[in-house]
């Protein structure tokens, strides 16, 4: 096998589409020669840029905030969250839990909000640039965390409530509902009991929490927090989101209500 | 509930099930457009409008495996119906604020973009299929009606030109 047919076959090698026996050949060649092995190096890097380019750009706020009332969590609409934390989750947030209209679900045109995106860009603008996000260790994990200088929620309590998200999402992706339960309010484990299968992720694949918000407290003594995920299954290649509403009963901290974008 | 089962449910009318596909194709379309428009706010038509014409249609999709390429091809028409209008296909600069998405990701990905949309159509229409949608070549060469042998070779070429645009990342070019 010369070089030239190696090099041809680089790309779906990298891609993974490649059938087992021609890329076998390829591993062995790699290992063998230097100017291949430095020319995979350079695919390599260039299609998982590539890869994460293409999942890069969110659309920016565009979605008509409902006046229905909202299905299973009339919190949701009172999330505190600053206008520029809103603005880093609009891709996925708000717009998609809990509104009937598919309308209103759909990205509005565009041209339509461009007079009002333009008076608030200015300040939006503003607010993107004084965000920072922190990497965090939670739950032996460094998780980057979009930071709300606003929030009034004392580190312990935020540090308790990111905890229990995270292990609430690691019970789901290992199918435990029994755990699920026991970290659930009463509200919870009846919606858990009725839809159980609206919590169970992919059995077995691994999980990687993208990012988390700040943990916002409203009025009624509730603690919000929005997480970004990804897993190994092939649905989710791309980040989706879970958003928690969590509560101190009796001294321990209980999820209240889970949503993923329904 | 994977995607099969969303498209599934999508076909018969749910429409959460359809915004949750939104969702999960919404960024990877837009990328897409962006790098066969070159122009950030037509590519937030095109997507706007493939969705619609999606949503509008996806009753009648038969096979929900296909719904990654279909949606792929319905937005990839979009694009081309408008880029046949222009008189030019001309490399225009950024338009002015505000946007209409926002770019989350490292900065140097924003080079990458600009060297993506400084590729010719036929190279810039095969990076964005491939690793922005995620596409195998087979179905490449369908939603663009080629041989797959030519997808495979443009695809090669386009890498090659990227490398040697960004300079820091050179790629031996393949030769055909
Ligand atoms: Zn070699």
């Amino acid at each position: 096998m010369n070089c030239e047919e190696i090099r041809d076959d680089l790309e779906a090698y990298v891609f993974g589409d490649l059938g087992a026996d021609r890329a076998r050949v390829v591993a062995d060649h790699l290992e063998s020669c230097p100017t291949c092995g430095a020319a995979y190096e350079r695919t390599r890097s260039l299609i998982g840029d590539l890869k994460e380019l293409g999942e890069s750009f969110a659309p920016l706020e565009r979605y008509e905030v409902p006046s229905a009332a909202p299905r299973r969590s009339p919190a949701l609409w009172g999330w505190r969250l600053t206008a520029a934390v809103a603005l880093i989750f609009a891709g996925l947030s708000v717009a998609a839990l809990a509104v009937p209209a598919i309308a209103q679900q759909l990205p509005v045109p565009v041209a339509r909000k461009l007079d009002r995106l333009e008076s608030e860009n200015e300040r939006l603008a503003s607010e993107v640039a004084s965000l920072t996000i922190e990497l965090r260790s939670i739950g032996g994990e460094e998780v980057p965390v979009v930071q709300d200088p606003e929030t009034d929620v004392p580190a312990d309590e935020a540090l308790a409530v990111q905890n229990l998200a995270m292990s609430f999402v690691r019970a789901q992706y290992a199918g435990d509902l029994e755990a699920l339960r026991d970290m659930g309010t009463e509200r919870l484990r009846a919606d858990l009991a009725a839809h159980p299968d609206d919590y169970l992720r992919a059995q077995g694949a691994e999980v990687v929490f993208a990012q988390m918000t700040d943990v916002a407290l409203t009025e009624d003594g509730t603690y919000l927090l929005f997480v970004r995920l990804m897993d190994s299954a092939e649905w989710s290649e791309s980040q989706y989101q879970e958003n928690f509403e969590i509560r101190r009963v009796d001294g321990r901290w209980l999820v209240d209500f889970m949503g993923m974008d329904a | 509930m994977d995607e099969i089962e969303l498209v599934e449910r999508a076909r018969n009318g749910d429409e959460r099930s359809f915004a949750l596909l939104v969702r999960l194709h919404e960024r990877s379309l837009f990328a897409t457009a962006y790098a066969i428009m070159r122009s950030e706010w037509d590519a937030a038509d095109a997507v706007q409008d493939a969705l619609a014409e999606a949503y509008a249609k996806i009753g009648a999709l038969r096979n929900a495996v296909a719904f990654k390429a279909w949606l792929t091809r319905i937005l990839v028409n979009r694009c081309y119906a408008v880029l046949r209008k222009r008189k030019h296909d001309v490399l225009t600069a950024d338009p002015p604020e505000p946007e209409a998405y926002t770019h989350l990701g490292r900065e140097e990905g924003l080079d990458l973009m600009r060297a993506v949309r400084s590729l010719d159509l036929e190279h810039r229409e095969v990076i964005a299929l491939r690793y922005f949608r995620d596409m195998k070549l087979t179905e490449i060469a369908e939603v663009l009606d080629c041989p797959l042998g030519t997808v495979k070779s443009r695809i090669n070429r386009a890498l090659g030109r990227l490398g040697s645009a960004l300079g820091s990342n050179p790629f031996v070019e393949v030769a055909e």
